[in-house]
């Protein structure tokens, strides 16, 4: 122990709670990223827009059930729908318990399908990165010691990403399961009218009433971490940086998953431009393409073929989708861009107009 | 629908077909077959796990059994025994063909093309099966048209209308379909879900030889009728729905046409009664003036 008693007793165990809250903001920040873009795009994809607005509103009920199952108070009645979701508890719980269901049901959509794909990432990828290191004690080893766990986990999954074959029946499914999470894990209601009570306002609105309300119970949560902790030190075991770290390696998982979506959404989004039948060419070309550099490679084997494959398809995807924009978009273009025509017209503002109409 | 075979007065509202994704159901067999065809296909060929595969028999019945599974699960679940059988014939279309063919030994080959085609066949009869459903709303009644081969039609008039029922699932909901089961007044469009649960009970190892068979029965009504004789999957469901139920509240006297109807009778009756008075005072002025010309 290089620490002083201080920063082992005080400040130690607070460096995996930051770390986990600086995650869980990186991934709100997504989140309300990818809801700008679905509302972008919400008047042409209206099923595309239900269908997510369906994955939230599940994962949220589920997380609300979850909540009432741990805190003993019984499920009543249980309904789901494309815009509504509600789940009525037994018994009504107040104090402890009823602060914990609450937040199950605010904090638990940003983990819960996080977890699902981490279960099934247990199954593709090499366990090695999933093993969690543990060096320190004081508040700079405890926060380094989250870091590496995150980076080994990270290189992993991305490893697995961008080696992914997507001929590959499980991997295949695992990236459509990825980008379903991704739509779900936001808890926000897109849609002609605003729903407050599936927007990510209102549960933060909700958190801050708990914490600002509710002090004692924080209180007694940090204490619990701080006991967790010590014990944890004392009996030389890793559980405390574990669950921590699982906590960020789900953060991971949803972060990446929202960025895969993100690439979908703006996809979606530039082929709104295209006109005609010709829109769905972007979309005939992933897997053409793909198909047809993995037979290539099939027959001319190279290294890393897995991975030339999808980045070679997503770059044919953009030249395509570039030359169909270029094609379909504005016809009245002009073949001299307007500056050189401002130079040539020196410097007078109606000289462009002029040769234009020449 | 023919302009001769229209009522008088009969305006067309709306013609209407299931949305193409309202067949879901039987859509949904197809897309097992697919993706258990081409799973096994990529484990027998590609996967870690092909040696174990090398006997073309084992291949076959893993196909086999899992095809079977599948279908007595799926038809516990819906209560239709079409889905096990459907699987079946499926499978021994499959060994047929291969018997045929006369090369056991290309199994891994065949069961990813064969599932692919019957799948697609499947898709081909769905679609066919939908495109045969036409719904005919009028401002006077309800025409279900339909079948393959045997033609079907249903006519329901508003006022015969008790009840409506509908229903959307998450499908509909997301992409804006619906089934509106209209439920006429002598109880058509309603069915019945009948469960029985039976147990065997062996008392004894060796020598008791008691078995008992336990059951029960609970039958329930429900909406329910075939695709032929509801508005199966209609888009838009909302509308649709809004316009059947108009229709329906429209052939329908309501609460103040039922006080304007009475006080028209209680009009009626006083009129009747003063009709009769005038009679009978006429009557008695026409008595009086003959006793008058009498004296």
């Amino acid at each position: 122990m290089d620490g002083s008693p201080i920063d082992i007793v005080i400040f130690a165990p607070l460096a995996l709670i930051f770390g986990v809250i600086l995650f869980w903001f990186i991934q709100l920040l997504f989140i309300e990223s990818q809801k700008y873009f679905l509302s972008q795009i919400s008047h042409n994809h209206d099923a595309l827009i239900k269908f997510s607005n369906f994955l939230g509103v599940l994962f949220q009920t589920m997380c609300h059930a979850l909540g009432y199952t741990v805190t003993k108070s019984g499920i009543s009645s249980f309904y789901v729908s494309v815009n509504y979701g509600k789940v009525s508890p037994k018994k009504v719980r107040r104090g402890l318990l009823g602060w914990t269901s609450n937040a199950f049901l605010f904090i638990g959509p940003f983990f819960i399908p996080g977890i699902l794909i981490l279960i099934c990432l247990l199954f593709l990828i090499n366990s090695d990165y999933f093993l969690i290191s543990y060096t320190g004690y004081t508040f700079s080893e405890n926060f380094i010691s989250f870091g590496i766990n995150l980076y080994n986990f990270s290189s992993g999954f991305l490893n697995f990403l961008f080696t992914i074959d997507l001929l590959h029946p499980f991997h295949l499914g695992f990236l459509i399961l990825l980008i379903f999470m991704g739509m779900g894990i936001r808890p926000s209601f897109i849609g002609e009218k605003n729903q407050e009570k599936v927007d990510m306002i209102y549960d933060l609105k909700n958190i801050r009433y708990n914490i600002l309300h509710k002090p004692v119970y924080i209180l007694i949560l940090i204490l619990i971490s701080y006991i967790f902790f010590y014990i944890s030190i004392l009996t030389e075991q890793n559980l405390y940086i574990t669950i921590f770290t699982i906590l960020g390696w789900l953060s991971i998982i949803s972060i990446v998953s929202l960025i895969i979506t993100h690439m979908i959404l703006l996809l979606i989004k530039l082929t709104d431009n295209i006109k005609g039948v010709s829109k769905i060419l972007p979309y005939l070309v992933i897997p053409v393409s793909y198909v047809f550099l993995r037979l290539i490679f099939f027959y001319y084997p190279i290294p890393y073929q897995n991975s030339i494959s999808l980045l070679l398809t997503i770059f044919i995807t953009l030249i395509a989708l570039i030359i169909l924009l270029k094609k379909n978009t504005n016809k009245f273009k002009t073949n001299i861009d307007m500056n050189s025509l401002f130079k040539l017209g020196k410097g007078r503002r109606d000289e462009p107009r002029r040769i234009i109409r020449k | 629908m023919n302009q001769d075979e229209l009522l008088e007065n009969e305006q067309i509202e709306k013609i209407l077909s299931p949305h193409p994704l309202s067949f879901m159901g039987l859509q949904s067999l197809c897309i097992f077959l697919i993706l258990w065809g081409i799973l096994l296909g990529w484990l027998v060929n590609f996967s870690e796990f092909k040696d174990y595969f090398l006997n073309p028999w084992l291949t076959l019945s893993v196909w086999g059994i899992i095809l079977m599974v599948v279908g007595v699960i799926a038809s516990l679940l819906t209560i239709r025994w079409r889905i096990f059988f459907f699987y079946l014939g499926i499978f021994i279309g499959g060994i047929v063909i291969l018997f045929w063919l006369g090369n056991s030994n290309e199994v891994s080959i065949f069961i990813p093309f064969y599932s692919v085609s019957v799948s697609i066949l499947g898709f081909l009869i769905v679609e066919l099966y939908r495109r045969s459903h036409k719904y005919i709303i009028s401002n006077q009644r309800i025409v279900f048209k339909g079948g393959v081969i045997t033609k079907q039609e249903r006519t329901l008039r508003y006022d015969k209308i008790s009840d409506i029922n509908s229903k959307q699932g998450i499908l509909g909901q997301i992409f804006g379909f619906g089934t509106i089961i209209p439920i006429s007044v002598s109880s058509f469009g309603l069915g019945s879900d009948n469960s029985f649960a039976a147990g065997g009970v062996q008392m004894g190892e060796k020598k008791v030889k008691f078995l008992g068979l336990f059951g029960g029965g609970k039958e329930l009504q429900t909406p329910r009728t075939r695709s032929y004789y509801e508005l199966h999957g209609v888009f838009p469901y909302k509308d649709i729905k809004k316009i059947v139920e108009n229709q329906v509240q429209g052939s329908v006297i309501t609460q103040y046409q039922q006080e304007q109807v009475s006080f028209q009778k209680e009009q009626v009756d006083i009129q009747k009664q003063m009709r009769d008075l005038l009679k009978k005072q006429s009557k008695s002025n026409d008595n009086t003036s003959e006793m008058d010309e009498k004296i």
